[in-house]
Order: structure tokens, then C-alpha cells, then sequence
């Protein structure tokens, strides 16, 4: 009977404590500017980011270059004397709670524009996103979110995993010495992220003169591959497409490394970056990486900002990675729409601002960003890096697969 | 001050609300559950949307594990049945959404009445596994069947609407999602006081005394989880017509377990039990991240630290009410309401 007692009062604090949290949760005060000297009103932006979860080792990263350029920029005066104000929510790639967290940026904060991650999340969000026109960038490039009808208000930064893969392959096609059909293997984890590109990355292998041995089915968060990679060295596969993330192909590297496979490896976007070498070590070498986006030690123009960005939070450029760069690039496409979106700042006017863009030059960051009316393939080109002695050396200029 | 309430008819005996006092209770809270729109923002409301999706799905579920006693890990992918169903046959047959919500509802019982035959031989963990398999086999059909569910893109359906009344908007969703959980929650209530009920209530308790008392095992096995993967599939109807795209990510085994966590943490074998834990089960995350934020105002080292170990609070909590009420939020909620009632004298 005393523990029920106990049970009470807890209940009863946990209730308080609650209604507190959720009471001093933001309470937006509508602050009118009064004189015309007055600041303008800040640009809120959401995030969706999965900083915990499955993704959350090339997540956080991302994340962290959004934040960055959000800092940067407002440090700057913001966009044309605009704050961005950006409100982020982890949602662990939790499909549920994407949709929790959308409905609360949208609904309770009155985001204008998101910057999302996942490819289930984003494709689940899809419909609503247009219907509530929201502009979205997401982490996804997925070529089911290109279908400008259904989604016409996500936009894709990089050349999505379809023709990531295809690029690749027709890279190796190029590259293939052997007199017989080259073999390739699929490598991939069976969500709605993994599964995007493999069937328009067959067909083209198919159709160009690849023999497709195998698919590998290897989960995200995945400690051994011993077997699929056993299975591809039965099969002789020349040549495998990872996509997953850098935690998946450094799994798979290590395991193809120690049953002494001949197969040449090449990861989509999110499983090539520092971290595969580092956590693939040696045998991360000849990896060869599908890269939409420039390595934080490049000298490119536009990464003066990021290094001066980083100098003043007294932080070094050496310990970010390229999916930092990845973020940071998202969130200067968006700022980008945000200024050409004019004066009165809608997800309307943001769209069609994005859509102005024609060859917008990030400073060498990726490749130019172009979006239309009709098309949010924002960039159909990639680089590939090769491994050589612990680093990603291009091997090829920005290349495309038509 | 009241000591207990007794019955003095067979009438009065069997009324689910009898006292004065009970019936307007219940009319209030249906009021106010009429009003709640009204008076919060339009985040509030799709909230309570999600609400009371997870409230049918964890209905459907006690149904099963609750009240019948069969253990089910497979309640998301029966979800999934009904949501794909409503996307096939809106988009391919060119149904209504009016129309293909009960199918969606049928079509799950059915795949669910399938999986339950099993459950006349295998029981507890044998059973347990059976059903992940069950989730696995139709998780796997939905990523792979791509001509018929998009694969991984999914299916887009048209927003449902009701005469000139689009249900996109958050309010009309939330009166049309709060009816079909009223019935849902009545109808359970009432399930319960049927022989059909009795029935599953007997096989849970001891199936080899139930089928001695003359209890067709295997008829009612097998309705318990067609009937489960009926409100499984209409919650899934519900989620697809509120999210109008329905992808594969939306009913992984995680789901399962959470609709599990629901039912445990709300009270297995109360359909009380099975709102609060969807209540519970839903608005957890934005607690603590609501905490987070206020916590993170004063501490803002903390905040990061709050979020990140969400995953390992939510166990926390699972493991604290099986040691400490595992008869859930359902019992603590009579406790409270007893401690109030009997006060001062408790004893």
C-alpha cells in the first residue's frame, strides 16, 4: 500500500513536470516591427536530422554543416538582412516521428522551408509537403522523389543514387580490360534508402553489357558481411555498388579484405567519406567512392567560408568530414532560394526562387546546381575518388553517365 | 463518500455506464474531446491524429495478446496489409477511400486469420517467432512486389474527401480519426461482454479448460487475430489516408514492438489500458524532447545528452512497468482514482 502511495506522487510529479515542459515549450510572441529601421523579420527554417539513429554517422555530420551555415550566414548579416532561424529535430529515422516532427515545424513554428535526411521519410512526406508547399531538401536523393507531379516542391541537390550508380557503372564499362562481360554485384540494405537505386542501376547494367551476378543484402547497423561477401567471391563479381552508409561499406571492405577478394568496390554518396577509411583502414584501399561533393581538404573557392566559419568557433577543418560539406552546400542552395524568393518569404515564393537557379556555383563545393519548373535534378555529374594510401584521390573530372 | 456500487438489478448489472454520475463523465470527456480542435493549434490536432491511429492499432493488438492471450510481433506488417490495400485500390481499381477502408480491414483480417492457424499448435515463443515471421514475409513481399506496391517509392493516394470536406485539413481528419476510434473503443468495450469475449478471455486463461467447456480452439485462435489484424488493418487504412503516401518504412518490426510497448505499459487485457499506452506511447518523445528543451534553457550541455539516450529511456520505462505495474497505466490510473475516492479511509 506504501508503494502505491509512491506510485501516486510520482505520477503526479511526472504529470507536473510535464505540463510544465509542454507549457514553456516555444511560445512564439508575434513582435510587429514598429519603426522602418526595424530588423526584418527572421526566415525560419526546420531540420529533420537523424543524429541518433541508424544514420546517425554520416547524420550528425550533415547536421552539423547546416547548423554551421546557418551560423555562418547569420554571422554575415544573414540573408538579405534576414535572420535564418533554423529549428532542428532529431528523429532517430523513426518514420513516425518524422511525421511528428514535420507537423510540429510546419504547424506549431511555421517553418517555411525544411531541410530533411531519410529517403522513407522523405518519399512518406512527400504528398503532404506538396500540399502544405513546403520547399524540402532532403539527404535523399532518391529518383522516386524527382516525379515533379507528385513532388513538386523536393528539390535534390546531387545527381540521385539512380544515376549515381549508373554513372558508376558506365565508369567501370569505360574502364573494363577483360575480354568477357564484366560481373557486377549489388550491395545494398533493404530500406527504402538501400533499395532506390538497384532497379534502375541493373537495368542499366544490363542493358550495357554487364552481367548482374548477385544482390547483398547487408542491414545498416551490420557488424559482419562475411557471407555476402563469400557469396560475391564464389560469383567472381568484378564489381560491386555499395549503397548504404560509411559504417556498411567499411563492414563490407574489412570482411572482402580478409577473405582476399578480387572485387573492385564502388560506394554511392553516403558510404564513401573519411570515415570508411577510417574505420576500413587498410582495407579501404582501391575503394573507389561515387562523390557528389568536395572533401573538406580541397582548395576550392568555396571553402574559404567554411574555414573561416571554423576559425572563429575555434575549430579546425581537419576534423570534418565530406558529409559536413554535404550540409553545409544543402543549406546554401536553400538560403540561395531563400534570397531570390524577394521580399515576401513563402514556401511559394522559396520554390520559385529555387527554380531560378541556373548553374549556381557553390565555389567548387559540388557541381553547379541547376533547377527548372519542370526538373529538380539539380545535378546529374559526380566525381569518383579512388583509396590511394589512406586518402580519396579523384580519378575522374565531374562525369555523368549520358 | 461512497464504499462501492451495487447493482440492484440484472438491468443495471449489465449496463456498461450505469450511475448518473459515470454517464456524464463519459459525455464530458466526449465533449471535450469534441472541442479539443477548437482550442489548440493545428499541431496539437495532428497529434491527436497519430493518436488515435496508434489507439486502434493497439486496440486490435491487446485483442490478441491482451485479451486472448496469443502473442503477436507481426501487428505492424498487418498495417501494412491494410494500407497497401487502400493504395491498391484506389489507385489501381479506382475505389473510394470510403470504400476501401473496410476492405482494408477485411483484407488484414484475412492475412491475419492466415497467420493465426499456426496458433492452435505453437504457443509463447514458438508463437512469438511465428508471427515475426509472419511480419518478415509481408515486409519482404511489400519492398519486392514493386509492380503492385512501388517498392520503395511507395504508393501516393488522393486525399480522402467527404462531400465538399477534404480530409488534408488537420481538424477534419481529427473528427472523422476520433468517430472511427470511438467505435473502435466501444465496440472492444462491448466485445468483451459477448460470448465471442468470454471465449477469447477463457482461451487466455487456460485453453485446454476452455476447449474442455466446449470452445472451438481453433475457430477462436483464429478469429482473435483476424480480428486483431481487422482494427491493425484499419489503422493502417487511417495512416495512409492521412499521410496520403504509403511507403514500407511505415510498418517494420519496430512498429510491432511499439504497438507491443503500448499495450504492455498501458495494461494488457484493458481497452483503457490500450488508449493510454497509445497516449503514452506517442506523446513520450515529444515529452522529452519538450523536457529537453526547457532542461536544455538552464543546462545546455544536457539537452543533447536528453535526446540521444530517448531510445534508452523508452526501455527504461518498458522495464520499469513490468516490475513495478504490470498491469500498466490502466491499473495506475484506478489506484489514483481509488486512493482519491476512499480517502481518508484507505482501508
Amino acid at each position: 500500500m506504501r508503494l502505491r502511495g509512491l506510485w501516486v506522487v510520482l505520477l503526479c510529479v511526472c504529470l507536473a513536470v510535464t505540463l510544465v515542459a509542454v507549457g514553456c515549450g516555444k511560445k512564439e510572441t508575434a513582435t510587429e516591427p514598429a519603426g522602418t529601421e526595424a530588423p526584418k523579420e527572421p526566415v525560419k527554417i526546420g531540420g529533420i536530422f537523424d543524429i541518433t539513429g541508424p544514420t546517425g554517422d554520416v547524420g550528425l555530420p550533415y547536421s552539423e554543416g547546416v547548423k554551421a551555415y546557418v551560423a555562418y550566414i547569420n554571422s554575415k548579416g544573414g540573408v538579405d538582412g534576414r535572420e535564418i532561424k533554423l529549428i532542428d529535430i532529431d528523429y532517430a529515422y523513426d518514420k513516425t516521428k518524422a511525421l511528428e516532427a514535420y507537423n510540429r515545424l510546419v504547424k506549431q513554428d511555421k517553418v517555411v522551408a525544411i531541410l530533411g535526411w531519410g529517403t522513407g521519410d522523405t518519399e512518406a512526406l512527400k504528398q503532404i509537403i506538396a500540399t502544405d508547399k513546403i520547399p524540402y531538401i532532403s539527404g535523399s536523393y532518391s529518383e522516386g522523389l524527382l516525379d515533379i507531379n507528385v513532388c513538386p516542391y523536393n528539390f535534390l541537390l546531387a545527381s540521385s543514387y539512380s544515376d549515381q550508380a549508373r554513372t558508376a557503372l558506365k565508369w567501370a564499362k569505360d574502364n573494363w580490360k577483360g575480354a568477357a562481360k564484366p560481373k557486377v554485384a549489388f550491395i545494398y540494405n533493404d530500406t527504402p534508402f538501400g533499395t532506390s537505386p538497384i532497379a534502375d542501376g541493373k537495368k542499366y547494367a544490363a542493358d550495357n553489357g554487364f552481367e548482374v551476378v548477385n544482390d547483398e543484402i547487408v542491414d545498416l547497423k551490420a557488424l559482419d558481411a562475411t557471407t555476402q561477401v563469400l557469396d560475391l567471391k564464389k560469383n567472381k563479381a568484378d564489381f560491386a555498388i555499395v549503397q548504404g552508409t560509411s559504417n556498411l561499406a567499411s563492414i563490407v571492405l574489412k570482411d572482402a579484405k580478409k577473405n582476399g577478394l578480387a572485387t573492385k568496390f564502388i560506394g554511392l554518396n553516403w558510404a564513401a567519406d573519411e570515415k570508411v577509411i577510417a574505420l576500413a583502414g587498410p582495407a579501404a584501399e582501391g575503394y573507389i567512392g561515387v562523390i557528389p561533393f568536395a572533401f573538406p581538404n580541397e582548395d576550392v573557392p568555396g571553402m574559404a567560408a567554411i574555414k573561416e566559419y571554423l576559425a572563429s568557433e575555434n575549430e579546425k577543418i581537419e576534423d570534418k568530414t565530406q558529409k559536413f560539406v554535404q550540409g553545409w552546400n544543402s543549406t546554401m542552395v536553400m538560403c540561395e532560394g531563400v534570397k531570390l524568393a524577394g521580399d515576401d518569404v513563402t514556401g511559394e515564393a522559396i520554390k520559385s526562387g529555387l527554380e531560378q537557379l541556373a548553374d549556381f556555383d557553390t565555389g567548387g563545393l559540388a557541381n553547379p546546381v541547376t533547377f527548372t519548373a519542370t526538373s529538380h535534378r539539380g545535378s546529374e555529374k559526380v566525381r569518383l575518388a579512388e583509396v590511394k594510401s589512406g586518402k580519396f584521390e579523384y580519378i575522374t573530372d565531374w562525369i555523368g553517365y549520358k | 463518500m461512497d464504499c462501492g456500487i451495487f447493482a440492484t438489478s440484472y438491468r443495471e448489472d449489465m449496463a456498461v455506464l450505469f450511475t448518473p454520475a459515470a454517464k456524464a463523465k463519459v459525455a464530458v470527456i466526449i465533449a471535450l474531446f469534441l472541442v479539443f480542435p477548437l482550442l489548440v493549434n493545428d499541431y496539437y490536432t495532428s497529434v491527436a491524429n497519430l493518436v488515435a491511429i496508434a489507439v486502434i492499432g493497439a486496440l486490435g493488438l491487446n485483442i490478441l495478446t491482451g485479451f486472448t492471450g496469443q502473442i503477436s510481433i507481426g501487428h505492424g506488417a498487418f498495417m501494412g496489409v491494410g494500407a497497401y490495400t487502400v493504395g491498391v485500390l484506389t489507385t489501381k481499381l479506382g475505389l473510394s477511400y470510403w470504400a476501401a477502408l473496410p476492405l482494408a480491414g477485411f483484407m488484414a483480417a484475412m492475412v491475419g486469420a492466415v497467420f493465426g492457424i499456426p496458433s492452435l499448435r505453437l504457443k509463447g515463443l514458438y508463437l512469438a517467432i511465428a508471427t515475426l515471421a509472419a511480419q518478415v514475409i509481408i515486409e519482404y513481399t511489400i519492398m519486392h512486389w514493386t509492380g503492385l506496391t512501388g517498392g520503395s517509392a511507395g504508393i501516393v493516394i488522393q486525399p480522402p474527401t467527404l462531400g465538399s470536406v477534404s480530409l488534408t485539413n488537420d481538424t477534419s481528419f481529427y473528427y472523422f480519426a476520433f468517430c472511427l476510434t470511438l467505435i473502435a473503443v466501444v465496440a472492444t468495450v462491448n466485445l468483451f461482454r459477448s460470448r465471442v469475449g468470454r471465449a477469447f478471455m477463457a482461451v487466455r486463461d487456460r485453453d485446454l479448460a476452455a476447449s474442455v467447456m466446449g470452445i472451438n480452439l481453433l475457430q477462436y485462435k483464429v478469429m482473435a487475430f483476424g480480428l486483431s489484424a481487422f482494427y491493425a488493418g484499419i489503422a493502417g487504412a487511417l495512416l495512409a489516408g492521412y499521410q496520403r503516401v504509403i511507403t514500407p518504412e511505415n510498418f517494420t518490426v519496430d512498429v510491432s514492438i511499439q504497438y507491443l510497448a503500448m499495450i504492455i505499459i498501458g495494461g494488457l487485457g484493458s481497452v483503457m489500458g490500450s488508449v493510454y499506452g497509445a497516449v503514452f506511447i506517442i506523446l513520450l518523445p515529444i515529452g522529452i524532447r519538450a523536457a529537453a528543451g526547457f532542461v536544455g534553457a538552464f543546462f545546455p550541455d544536457i539537452q543533447n545528452l536528453l535526446l540521444a539516450a530517448q531510445t534508452a529511456f523508452f526501455g527504461l520505462i518498458v522495464i520499469l512497468f513490468l516490475i513495478f505495474e504490470p498491469e500498466g497505466l490502466a491499473k495506475l490510473w484506478n489506484d489514483v482514482k481509488n486512493y482519491f475516492r476512499l480517502w481518508p479511509f484507505s482501508y
